[in-house]
């Protein structure tokens, strides 16, 4: 059975597509180094238009009147109180623009303006070189470092000094913790309450990691200013220590959130990216259940805990819930041991730097 | 020896949903056809495999193992046709709800008329309306355009304007839609799908093939009362699979090898709960229900009038759109032990992070029962406001999907459908044991043979024939007595109180008659009903007789709501 798989990874070569939904302009090039906050490619997307009746406004008899009032072309670029129609005459009568804009269509006695348009900015989202360009569209970049996959994000992105300490990363983040080295730095936690998601706003902090999040809090999450990346779900079980492990081991480098939602059929999820020297190879993006692996659960009473495969049972298992599904035995620290079903296992991926059975706190990688 | 069917064929369908491939290989036996085996694998459509082909193949690997026979090559190809040793399968189906809905928006004139039946159009399919403009929209005409370019949809479906009606106000709507054609960048232009006023078909077509791809079909709307849905849809679900085929990866790869072109899900169960709605009372009519992971159907149908709705909401990733706009507490309130709702609300979020995951403890599938209820009440709910059912009598009630598969007890599976549903009259309700349904509808196109005998096998359990039973009569107070006579001579007499539920013994397959004796202060609809004795079917869980009232009401106390939902499941003898 193919497994799923999450990568807390110690150090992977990462490559990532930065691509615009819609076509637009691409703003680098092939082996040029960018940052998390450099613009890769962008775009415009109409998005506020007015619609200026001259027939009406100018109470013109005929639409060719009407016409014939309208001093704008399509195309041309308006100034605020620019005159858009005249009836002439000594006693001329004028409408004007209220703002600037863009001639988009004259028909039938009606110009149509584009007041404001969107625009989209492809960020680089992590620190790397461009590999490929991809015309129109964005470019893939390339990196070695950190990466620790996520399960939901706000689907912002953020970056800046990993700013915590152990005992946040193990419990629940403090309001107390934000304070004036918050500002721009990305903060990790084991979890939150909405009083200090509020308060990091304030700050303007960088990024936020939590290892799990009330789902209360979901709705507030989505308003954030900044990207906010849940590693393992929903509810008060924080960190797995593996995650923890690896960010404190980072405590002031600067890391990289992209906070996409997940995305199954694209592979898209969201990602925290810490780049460091040195180099590796891609991680694996297959495997399938085995003993010996090391898991996180993704639900029930042991949501978000690492464990390690014991064994696979043969056939099916009949759980308690009633229901018979593949399964495996997990051992969890030292003596615990419990049946769960493979569809209920991350398959915890990290280039074989992990050793062993993981303990809490210890540094897991060579 | 294949014997008595002019055409004995093996049969291999398929079904590619969103978190599951399952396989299902059929053939003939004692002259009958029967299903042989059942697997099911991961669904590969998904990143890194972005392939059906491994899912597919690992089915059929475990089919093989199951049943013995060869059914792939050491290629890895199907082998198609049997061959003589009876390795292969002659027949191939396949049937999908794998990919993602399309994003509509419907432009039209009035909100109460054509746009009420572009409405219906999406929700007949897999297809999610996100916005509505109509002449009596408030916005102004640069409002109504940026709401356009904003949600940038795969297609609008334009309509509006009975046959030959008045025309200036669909062509001033029709501007707006070719001005949002032009604005946006092409490949990201939504095609059109125009369904109004005939008389503008040509004209308009001609407008906005200018920009994108056009389908017209004739109008869903021609005259004030009337409304004509099916050919749109038929367009309709051929730009779902168009889209279908772009998203899965293999499919196309796959299809000729098919015996019919792969269908959607939802298809294939609609025509399998027509054809049933021919068969029964047709003062009744048929309800099929069907919980997916990502999409779900309420299927009608009698022998005059069918509709089908498809809903964008599952026990899997779907279930984001059902929380978000429901109340957790709704949820909660069918659980029969004490949890706070934020765990209800983290365990149902965690569900449609990990769409794969499956309920491992008790709590954990009481949780998704609580949820599979509200959602086959949200389900009713919608079916009741089309107007269409004459009533909430059904023959038989057809469970399908989630509602089956994750319910490993009958008696709950009974609850989870009654509470859900909250029928009225006397329904059998059959269990779709194997999810078989729609794709019975697909190959029934081809070989309605294997369809109509399926049906019969044990493929579809009874699950009981609940009689209910409404009334104002205080809860607890004596309502009636039911005796059920066997054909053996023997019977089985309760008294049945108001707001109880009991179970009459009767083993699936066997028949008996049920006398109800009113007592005096109790009323119950289909009088006519008590003057003679009823035949009823046996089922896994007997004779129910739901005597709860209607709606259900439960009570706002948590203790005496626990209290009571347990002595129901200890009534009917839940395990």
């Amino acid at each position: 059975m193919n497994a799923q798989l999450t990568q807390i990874n110690p150090l992977t070569l990462i490559h990532r597509n930065r691509l615009l939904p819609v076509p637009g302009s691409v703003n680098v090039r092939e082996g040029q180094r960018v940052a998390p906050e450099d613009i890769v490619a962008e775009a415009s997307i109409p998005a506020r238009h007015y619609l200026v009746d001259v027939v009406r406004a100018l109470s013109a008899k005929t639409l060719s009147a009407a016409e014939k009032m309208i001093t704008r072309k399509p195309g041309e670029v308006l100034q605020k109180n620019d005159i858009i129609a005249e009836t002439g005459g000594l006693f001329s009568r004028v409408i004007r623009t209220p703002g600037e804009g863009r001639v988009v269509s004259v028909n039938k006695g009606r110009v149509l303006i584009e007041a404001e348009s969107t625009r989209i900015k492809m960020q680089a989202g992590l620190a790397g070189k461009v590999t490929q360009v991809i015309p129109e569209r964005g470019a893939t970049i390339q990196c070695y470092g950190a990466l620790i996959q996520g399960v939901w994000g706000n689907a912002l992105l953020g970056c800046g000094p990993l700013t915590t300490d152990y005992e946040s990363l193990s419990g629940e983040l403090k309001t107390s913790a934000i304070g004036v080295t918050s500002r721009g730095a990305v903060l990790a936690g084991g979890t939150c309450s909405e009083a200090f998601l509020a308060a990091a706003a304030q700050e303007k902090i960088g990024g936020l990691i939590l290892g799990s999040i009330s789902s209360s809090l979901i709705s507030t999450a989505l308003e954030l200013p900044y990207a906010l990346i849940i590693l393992s779900g929903f509810g008060d079980h924080g960190m797995d220590e593996l995650s923890r492990s690896l960010l404190a081991t980072y405590i002031g480098r600067d890391v990289s959130i992209n906070a996409v939602k997940w995305n199954r059929l694209t592979g898209d999820r969201p990602e925290v990216y810490i780049p460091l020297e040195g180099e590796a190879h891609a991680y694996e993006e297959q495997a399938m259940y085995t003993s010996g692996q090391t898991v996180r659960l993704q639900t029930g009473a042991y949501a978000g805990r690492i464990g390690r495969i014991e064994s696979l049972l043969p056939g099916v298992t009949l759980l308690p819930s009633g229901l018979r599904a593949a399964a495996a035995r997990v051992v969890f620290g030292e003596n615990l041991r419990e049946i769960i079903p493979l569809s209920n296992l991350d398959v915890i991926f990290s280039n074989d730097r992990f050793i062993g059975a993981p303990d809490e706190g210890g540094v897991l990688w060579h | 020896m294949k014997s008595g069917l002019a055409q004995p064929m093996s049969v291999l369908g398929i079904e590619i949903g969103d978190v599951h491939t399952r396989g299902h290989l059929f053939d003939i036996v004692e002259n009958s056809y029967r299903l042989i085996a059942s697997s099911s694998a991961p669904t590969t459509s998904f990143y890194p495999i972005l392939d059906i082909g491994d899912a597919i193949y690992e089915v059929l690997s475990r089919i093989q193992e199951i049943c013995g026979r060869t059914l792939i090559e050491k290629s890895g190809e199907l082998i198609l046709p049997a061959l003589p040793t009876g390795d292969g399968v002659d027949q191939f189906y396949i049937t999908t709800s794998c990919f993602s809905s399309l994003q509509v928006v419907a432009v039209g004139l009035l909100n109460d008329v054509s746009l009420d039946s572009a409405r219906k159009l999406c929700n007949a399919t897999y297809a999610n309306l996100l916005e509505s403009i109509g002449i009596n929209d408030r916005r102004s005409y640069s409002q109504q355009l940026d709401t356009l370019l904003t949600i940038r949809p795969d297609l609008v479906i334009f309509t509006g304007g009975t046959d030959g009606g008045a025309s200036r106000s669909l062509l001033r709507t029709a501007e707006l839609v070719s001005t949002a054609l032009q604005l946006l960048p092409r490949g990201t232009r939504p095609q059109i799908l125009y369904c109004g006023n005939q008389v503008l078909s040509a004209q308009l077509k001609d407008v906005f093939e200018r920009y994108t791809t056009v389908r017209s079909a004739p109008n869903i709307r021609p005259s004030f009362e009337g409304e004509n849905l099916e050919p749109a849809l038929t367009e309709l679900d051929a730009l779902v699979m168009e889209k279908m085929n772009e998203e899965i990866g293999g499919l196309k790869r796959t299809s000729p090898l098919c015996t019919t072109p792969p269908q959607l899900k939802n298809q294939g169960f609609m025509r399998m709960i027509k054809f049933l709605g021919r068969q029964y009372d047709p003062l009744k009519g048929v309800l099929g229900l069907d919980v997916g992971m990502n999409y779900s159907m309420a299927a009608y149908s009698n022998d005059r009038v069918s509709i089908l709705n498809t809903f964008n909401f599952g026990i899997g990733s779907g279930l984001e759109a059902f929380l978000r706009k429901g109340d957790i507490k709704d949820i909660s309130r069918w659980l029969t032990f004490p949890v706070p709702d934020t765990v209800v609300s983290d365990a149902l979020w965690n569900r449609s992070l990990f769409p794969l995951s499956v309920a491992a403890t008790k709590e954990e599938i009481a949780i998704e029962q609580a949820v599979l209820r509200q959602m086959l009440q949200a389900m009713m709910i919608d079916l009741e406001s089309r107007e269409i059912m004459p009533s909430l009598r059904f023959e038989p009630i057809v469970l399908s999907g989630c509602t089956v598969s994750h319910v490993a007890d009958p008696v709950r599976s009974l609850l989870l459908a009654l509470d859900g549903i909250q029928p009225l009259g006397i329904s059998p309700l059959i269990l779709d044991k194997h999810s078989l349904l729609p794709l019975l509808g697909t190959i029934a196109a081809h070989n309605s043979l294997l369809a109509v005998q399926l049906l019969e096998s044990t493929a579809f359990s009874n699950l009981a024939t609940v009689v209910n039973i409404t009334s104002k009569t205080r809860a607890g107070s004596p309502l009636l007595y039911a005796r059920l006579d066997y054909a053996d001579g023997n019977s089985f007499e309760v008294e049945v109180k108001q707001g109880s539920i009991i179970s009459l013994p009767l083993a699936p397959g066997a028949t008996g008659l049920l006398r109800l004796r009113l007592t005096s202060r109790a009323e119950i609809e289909e009088l006519a009903l008590i003057r003679e004795p009823i035949k009823v079917q046996g089922g896994v869980c007997g004779v129910v007789v739901d005597a709860r009232g209607r709606p259900i009401v439960l009570p706002e106390d948590q203790g005496r709501r626990i209290e009571l939902l347990k002595e129901w499941e200890f009534l009917l003898g839940a395990a």
